[in-house]
This record gives structure tokens, C-alpha cells and sequence, in this order.
């Protein structure tokens, strides 16, 4: 597997000519998270899944895909969020999380977005006790026209996903 | 593993361990010349000169400072064995076997530069050094005396160079003799010469002078060296043949070190001459061979894996256009394609899995080391045969069993092989045999460790059991010879029984067992008092495939590698008794623990009771029957491990793709097993089930 090759940042390097962080907007329950592109592998339509007995309730199970066996972790229930009515798997995105590719249900792949930096509230910034895998939030005009600004809650996959058991 | 830096030391070690191998199996030969007398071969000595000055060359170049110390000291060692300055014995043998390990472990270590090791290295460094300087070096070069002259002495083969010193060193006197000869019998007249010569003097070399002659004659110039007084030697040879003049010592030695004499660098070049056709050939196989990281090799698995669900879409689509008329014809070629596609892929896959193959010969060699110096430790004679070095077998696997391999050797020498006195008073051989036999059998690969050593005693080892609380009395009454036998596999029953400095490592021949199982091998034992014991081990192929039976529970399918299968038994609900908690079924009389595997993965099993199954599984001596829905059949499979996330998950050894993305999860039988047993650990993960 070609992991760890790739830097993954949600953070501008200062003086950087890049001024954009590409992150791929996804919604799980009511709410919508963004994973940096730079983790972001795949976007897949939700392969044939095998269960794994015994294995914590946040993971689905395994897929296979081109060959490798794939850890599918389910977000809603590893964020906790109450789900009212769970849908069918939505879609699947393959994040690079160091040394393992993970696979992590969504219910929907909103869009990628191109953030600016002033988008963008750091945690670190904030008062509010959140959780370590956020780096902050961002504001983002919805995708589809005339629903106003929507929250992004900005994930740092290997805090979100690495050493996961 | 993107590291450039990384690559590049994989490389180095890659390299440096398969010349530290080829040193390893070379010593071998050389130490089974010397153990039967025999003069080495010289060209061995200059393989396993020319693998130390590799691996002291790429050392320097990667930073492994202290294998480059211990390969430049073995380099002077072995240059002095080359030419003759030292002579081979059991202390330089010693030295060269001790390097191999040491070179093994220096190249484990993280740190190359390991200032911890330096004083171990200068230690060895010495012991080498010690060897090298033999009384007759300390002389300094015999040949510093002489005024041979370095034109003569550059085109002198090692060997003449080595005669001669050897002929000075006995004392001989040196002479050049000068004689011309007819160039059409040239042979004969050299010939000639050497036959009268014979008793007298020794002929080192000749070489056209570049004086005399003609167009019919040549003069040579021929290095003598004889025992003979000159005025002896004179009268016998001038007029005759020519000119005799001796070649004074020098009174004053040459003030240059004793290594570095006035012969010209080309004679004592450290590397392979050009026109040396061991050297060309051994470049040759190099040229013709490639290293390859074994994950590359997976991944190319994994592109074939890739094809095979092209393969299987693409006859989805064609399937759909069957039923119309029109497409009758094109569809049948379709089909044949489809089928000759199908049969390259299988042989690309077995192509791919070939390249994976190496010879056992590999981890062999490494016993020759342990057998010599477990022996000597022992005060015990021991002879090591081998047989089958060639056999071969997938690299993970050959590595994988070097160390239940060692142990299994360990044992035999340590426990097996007796002593010199009680193997004469029994009137056996002094000596005693290891066997280290491998061949191919159908699918799988066998290798016996067998000697002919004192064997087992099946009573004691019930005993043993007995006492220990293993097994009771009463059950141990049941017992055949064959299964007391096999009692020595009980975990708890060797382990720490004889601690030694060999094989008592805490390790007993439970935990043997039990990585062979790993890698879905069987191990037997077979022992005769007094006549030796055989262990035989039997492996797959390849770890890559494996024969699974593939089995359903609770509509989830689940392979179970065929290795651990004996039988499958339909379920006879009625039949299942409680035993202390424990469900067991009566088979063939014996009373068989069962598991059902539905309420252990937490699913729901089938409804009907009596159309399921009960898979009866050995490991280790206990049995054990899962019972399972359904049989759905056996396949090849490729059990691929879990990610990190799910490792800690017990029970699955990994997951296969069965086609079509379609995944079932490979059951660890030895786990499994455990968990039944020993009751295993808590488990976490069941928890967070629930």
C-alpha cells in the first residue's frame, strides 16, 4: 500500500503559495464533515460487505477492493450521532490514514470544496470542548442554491481513524 | 517504504544477507573437505574470498562500519588461506562460521554504527588476526629475500607464487635456469626437463627469455628450486640443457611492510581476474537474476486478482445477450475467449506464486553451524546430513520456519543424539546422524529431522503427563504407543523440563507445534528406543493458497483451512450431552468437545438443527468439533490478513475474496482452539458488541 506518501494538512504552510485546502464534504446523519483531499484516496459506490463477528460496533465490516481487504468503519456510529432513520450505505471514501487505507461509510459525498483560510475557525481558536480528531469548522455556502451557509466540521483522519480498534 | 534512503538500505541488506548465505553454504563445503582430509578446493577459497570482500565493500558504502571491520579482517584471513600463508584448520574454520553469525546479527541491528558492539568486533577482530599471523607469516614474505625480480613475479599463477614460497620456506635454494629449446618439441623437451628435474629441484615456472632464440628455438628461463648444493646441481645441468645460475638472497630485506612486497598489484589483485571463468560465471548469474521485494509480488497478485473480476464481469455482460439468434455465433467465440483468458490467468498466477519459491537449501545451511557448535558444546560426535537442500518452497514459509526448525535440531542433538561413550557401549557408531531430509509430497512439502539417537520413551512421557496433571490416569490407560508419543506436544510437558543450554529455552515442542499449525502444517513424531527419533513436518506449498473448506453460519461464509479438518460429521442434536458446561458428542465411541460457531461470532444459526453440520478439527492432540450450517464446498484460497483495525479481533487468521468482491473470512483454527481450551483471554471486542 502507498500510504504515508502523501502530507496530509488542513493547515497552510505559512508563505505558502497555496492558499486553498481542497476538502471532500461528506454528510453523515444531519450533520457534514470535511476530510482534507490529500487523505482522500477513493470514492466508492458501497462494494459487497462481510461482516466481522466480535469486531466493535463502529465497524461494518470488510471490503474488498482491487484486492486489498479494507476496514469499512461506519461514521455515524463512531461519531455517536443519533441517526434517526439509517439509510442503505450511501457511499464509501477510502482515507489514507498512515499505514492502513480505511474505508469510511457516509451517508453522501456533498462536494469538494476549495476552503480559504479565513473560512476556516480553528479549534485551537475556539472555546468549545471538541473532540481531537476536529481541527476546527468552516462556513461554506451549501451546494444546493438558496439553503445558506453550512457548517463544515474539518476531521483530521489519523486522529479520527488511526490506531482505531 | 518511499523513502529513497529506505530502498536503498533494503537493497543492501537484501544483498549482504544473500552473500552472508552464500558465505554460509560455502564454508559448509569447505568445512566437509577439511572433515575428510581433503585439500579445499582453491577455488572455493576464492568464492568465499570474493563474497567477504563484497560484503566489505557494500558495508562501507551503507555505513555498516562494523561488518566492513569484521569482513576486512576475514578478507586478510582468507587471502592468506588463498595463497597459502596460513593453512586451514579447526580454529580458522571456527572463525569463519562465528563470522556468519556475527554478520547476521550486526545486519539486524538498527543502529549499524552500534558503539555497544564495537568491543565484541575488536574481540573477534583479534581472534582473527591471531589466526592470520601463523609463525611462518611472522617471518615476514619468504620472497622479500630474493631478488626474483617483479616482471617474473606478476605473472605467477597463486599457485606457483604459493610453491614457491612453500620451496623456500623448506629450505630449498633458488635457481634460473637458462635453456633453449626447439620450438617443435617444446612440450616434450619441458616435459623432459621435468623428469630429469624431479629428483633434484622443483620446477616453479618458465617463461620465454627475451634474449635467446630463433626462429626454430626458444630460450626459456625456468625457476627452479631445489635441495641440492649449486656445484651439484651445476655439474648435472650445464652444457646439457643450459645455463645454471642461483638466485642470491638479499642481505638487507626490503624495508617495505612484509604485505606489501615488490610484487605488482595485478598478482595479488583482490578482485576477480578477468580471465578467471569462476569469476564470469558467478557475474553472469547475477546479470540473469533480479531481487524483488516480496510485496511487489503480492501486488501483482492482487492485479490478477483484479483481472479475474474482469474476467467474471465481462461474462456477466455476455451472458446478458444470450437468447437472441443473431448473436448465436459471436457469443460462442466470445465464450472461447472467455475461456482461454481464463486459462492464462491461472498461469500467470502460477508464474507469479513461482517466483516466490526458494530452495530450503536456504535455511539449511544455517543448521550446519548450529549442529557443529551445539555438538562441540555437547562433547558429542555429530554428523549432519542433508538431503533435498533443493526442494522448494514460498520464501515467507522458508523463513517462517527456520526458527521450529532450529529448535527440532537443537533437540535432537541435546535429548537425541548420546554421548561418544554410551553410543560405544551400545555398539553404535561413535559419530552420531542428523537427518535433514525435504522432499515434495502432492501439494505439500515434507522435512524430517530424524537421528539415530537414544529416542523416546512413550512411558515416561505418560508418566510425565500423569504427574503433571495433563492427563489422568485413567485415560492415560487408553493410550497407544503412538499416543504417549504424542504427548510431547502437550504444551507444559516439555517446556522446562531439561533446561539446557540448547534446546531448554523455555520453548517447548508444544510451541513447534503450534507455529507449524500456523502456517497449516501437520508435525509428527516418530521414536524407537534406542534406535532415533524422526520428526516430520508437512507444509503447504505456498502460504499465498491454502485449501480451505468453505463453510457457511448463520448465511455468512467463513473458510477453515483444510489442514485442521479430519472429518465432517452431520449434527445430531439429540445426541449432544453436557459435560461440566461443556457440549460434547459422542463419535466412534470417544467423546468429541463441540462449539457452535453461530453463538461465538454472536449470529444466528440455522433453524434446523439437523441439517447442519460438525466439523472435526485436530490440533495439537485435542479435537474439537465446530459446528457450522453449511458445507459449501473447498476451494484455493488466499488468505489475505486483516488491517490493523481488526487485528485484535480473535479468531480470523484473515479474509479471502472468493470472486466477485465476495469476501469470507478465514478462521484461525490454533486461536480458536486456545479460546476453547484455555479459556483465552477477556475479550474486549464481544463487549463492545453487545
Amino acid at each position: 500500500m502507498t500510504a504515508g506518501a502523501q502530507r496530509v494538512t488542513l493547515i497552510p504552510d505559512p508563505g505558502s503559495e497555496e492558499v486553498t485546502i481542497p476538502v471532500v464534504a461528506v454528510s453523515a446523519g444531519s450533520e457534514t464533515y470535511g476530510f482534507p483531499l490529500s487523505a482522500v484516496r477513493e470514492i466508492l459506490m458501497p462494494p459487497p460487505l462481510t461482516e466481522v463477528p466480535r469486531s466493535a460496533e463502529h465497524f461494518l465490516g470488510v471490503i474488498a477492493v482491487r484486492g486489498e481487504i479494507i476496514t469499512l468503519v461506519d461514521l455515524p456510529t463512531l461519531l455517536k450521532l443519533e441517526v434517526l432513520d439509517r439509510q442503505p450505505l450511501g457511499r464509501v471514501i477510502l482515507v489514507d490514514v498512515g499505514d492502513e487505507l480505511i474505508g469510511v461509510a457516509v451517508d453522501r459525498v456533498v462536494q469538494v470544496s476549495q476552503l480559504q483560510p479565513d473560512q476556516i475557525e480553528y479549534a485551537s481558536s475556539m472555546s468549545a470542548d471538541l473532540s481531537e480528531y476536529v481541527v476546527g469548522v468552516a462556513r461554506v455556502p451549501a451546494a444546493s442554491s438558496g439553503s445558506g451557509d453550512q457548517m463544515l466540521i474539518l476531521i483530521d483522519p489519523g486522529a479520527l481513524l488511526g490506531g482505531l480498534t | 517504504m518511499s523513502d529513497p534512503r529506505d530502498n536503498v538500505q533494503q537493497e543492501f541488506l537484501a544483498e549482504a544477507q544473500e552473500l552472508v548465505e552464500a558465505l554460509s553454504r560455502d564454508l559448509l563445503l569447505l568445512d566437509e573437505a577439511h572433515q575428510r582430509a581433503e585439500r579445499p578446493d582453491a577455488s572455493l577459497i576464492n568464492e568465499i574470498f570474493r563474497s567477504v570482500h563484497t560484503l566489505k565493500g557494500i558495508a562501507g558504502m551503507f555505513g555498516y562500519k562494523h561488518v566492513g571491520t569484521i569482513a576486512h579482517a576475514l578478507e586478510d584471513l582468507l587471502d592468506d588461506l588463498r595463497v597459502g600463508r596460513t593453512d586451514i584448520g579447526d580454529p580458522l574454520l571456527d572463525v569463519l562460521f562465528d563470522s556468519v553469525e556475527r554478520f547476521q546479527r550486526l545486519l539486524a541491528l538498527d543502529d549499524p554504527q552500534a558503539p555497544e558492539e564495537a568491543h565484541g568486533v575488536d574481540a573477534y577482530v583479534a581472534a582473527v588476526r591471531s589466526i592470520g599471523t601463523q609463525p611462518a607469516v611472522e617471518d615476514g614474505d619468504p620472497l622479500d629475500q630474493y631478488a626474483i625480480g617483479s616482471a617474473v613475479l606478476s605473472v605467477l599463477t597463486e599457485y606457483e607464487e604459493h610453491r614457491l614460497r612453500a620451496c623456500i620456506r623448506e629450505g630449498m635454494q633458488l635457481y634460473r635456469l637458462r635453456a633453449t629449446f626447439d620450438l617443435t618439441a617444446i612440450d616434450d623437451s619441458i616435459e623432459a626437463l621435468r623428469d630429469v628435474v624431479h629428483d633434484d629441484a622443483e620446477i616453479i615456472t618458465y617463461l620465454p627469455s627475451l634474449e635467446g632464440g630463433n626462429d626454430e628455438s626458444i630460450e626459456l628461463v625456468v625457476l627452479l628450486a631445489s635441495r641440492v648444493p649449486e656445484t651439484e646441481l651445476k655439474a648435472h645441468f650445464e652444457g646439457r640443457y643450459g645455463t645454471v645460475e642461483a638466485i642470491k638472497e638479499q642481505k638487507h630485506p626490503p624495508t617495505v611492510p612484509p604485505n606489501l612486497t615488490s610484487i605488482p598489484p595485478s598478482s595479488r589483485s583482490l578482485l576477480p581476474q578477468p580471465e578467471d571463468e569462476t569469476g564470469q560465471a558467478s557475474l553472469r548469474s547475477v546479470a540473469n537474476s533480479v531481487r524483488v521485494d516480496i510485496r511487489k509480488l503480492d501486488d501483482l497478485m492482487n492485479v490478477v486478482g483484479e483481472l479475474s473480476l474482469v474476467r467474471s464481469a465481462v461474462g456477466r455482460a455476455v451472458a446478458g445477450l444470450d437468447g437472441d439468434p443473431k448473436y448465436r455465433q459471436p457469443l460462442r467465440e466470445l465464450d472461447r475467449l472467455g475461456r482461454g483468458f481464463e486459462r492464462q490467468l491461472s498461469e500467470l498466477r502460477t508464474r507469479i506464486l513461482d517466483v516466490r519459491m526458494v530452495p530450503l537449501g536456504q535455511v539449511f545451511s544455517k543448521f550446519a553451524r548450529i549442529v557443529r557448535q551445539a555438538a562441540r558444546e555437547n562433547d558429542k560426535q555429530v554428523r549432519l546430513v542433508i538431503t533435498g537442500a533443493n526442494t522448494e518452497m514460498d520464501k515467507l514459509i522458508v523463513e517462517e520456519l527456520a526458527d521450529p526448525l532450529m529448535h527440532l535440531v537443537r533437540n535432537a542433538i541435546d535429548h537425541g543424539i548420546e554421548s561418544v561413550e554410551t553410543r560405544m557401549r551400545l555398539a553404535k557408531p561413535a559419530e552420531g546422524t542428523l537427518a535433514l531430509n525435504a522432499y515434495h509430497k502432492g501439494r505439500n512439502v515434507v522435512i524430517e529431522v530424524e537421528d539415530d539417537g537414544g529416542g523416546m520413551n512413550a512411558h515416561k512421557l505418560r508418566e510425565r503427563a500423569v504427574s503433571r496433571g495433563l492427563l489422568t490416569a485413567e485415560d492415560s490407560q487408553d493410550l497407544t504407543r503412538q499416543g504417549m508419543l504424542d504427548l510431547v506436544f502437550l504444551p507444559g510437558l516439555s517446556t522446562n523440563t531439561e533446561v539446557t543450554d540448547l534446546s531448554g529455552r523455555g520453548v517447548g515442542m508444544d510451541v513447534v507445534k503450534t507455529n507449524i499449525l500456523r502456517m497449516g502444517g501437520v508435525v509428527s513424531i516418530a521414536s524407537e528406543q534406542g534406535i532415533g527419533t524422526k520428526i516430520t513436518v508437512t507444509l503447504p506449498i505456498t502460504l499465498a493458497i491454502i485449501r480451505a473448506l468453505i463453510i457457511t453460519v448463520g448465511a455468512r461464509l467463513f473458510a477453515l483451512p483444510i489442514s485442521a479438518v479430519r472429518e465432517a460429521i452431520p449434527f445430531a442434536p439429540q445426541d449432544v450431552r453436557t459435560i461440566q458446561g461443556r457440549k460434547v458428542i459422542t463419535m466412534r465411541g470417544e467423546t468429541l468437545p463441540i462449539c457452535d460457531l453461530a453463538p461465538l461470532f454472536g449470529l444466528r444459526g440455522a433453524r434446523q438443527q439437523a441439517s447442519r453440520f460438525v466439523i472435526v478439527c485436530e490440533m495439537g492432540n485435542r479435537e474439537l468439533g465446530f459446528v457450522v450450517d453449511e458445507l459449501v464446498g473447498q476451494e484455493d484460497v488466499i488468505t489475505k490478513s486483516l488491517g490493523a483495525t481488526l487485528s485484535s479481533v480473535r479468531g480470523f487468521a484473515g479474509a479471502t475474496d472468493l470472486g466477485d468482491q465476495k469476501l469470507a473470512l478465514v478462521l484461525d483454527a490454533p486461536a480458536l482452539f486456545s479460546e476453547y481450551f484455555d479459556g483465552g483471554e477477556a475479550l474486549p471486542s464481544v463487549e463492545a458488541h453487545a
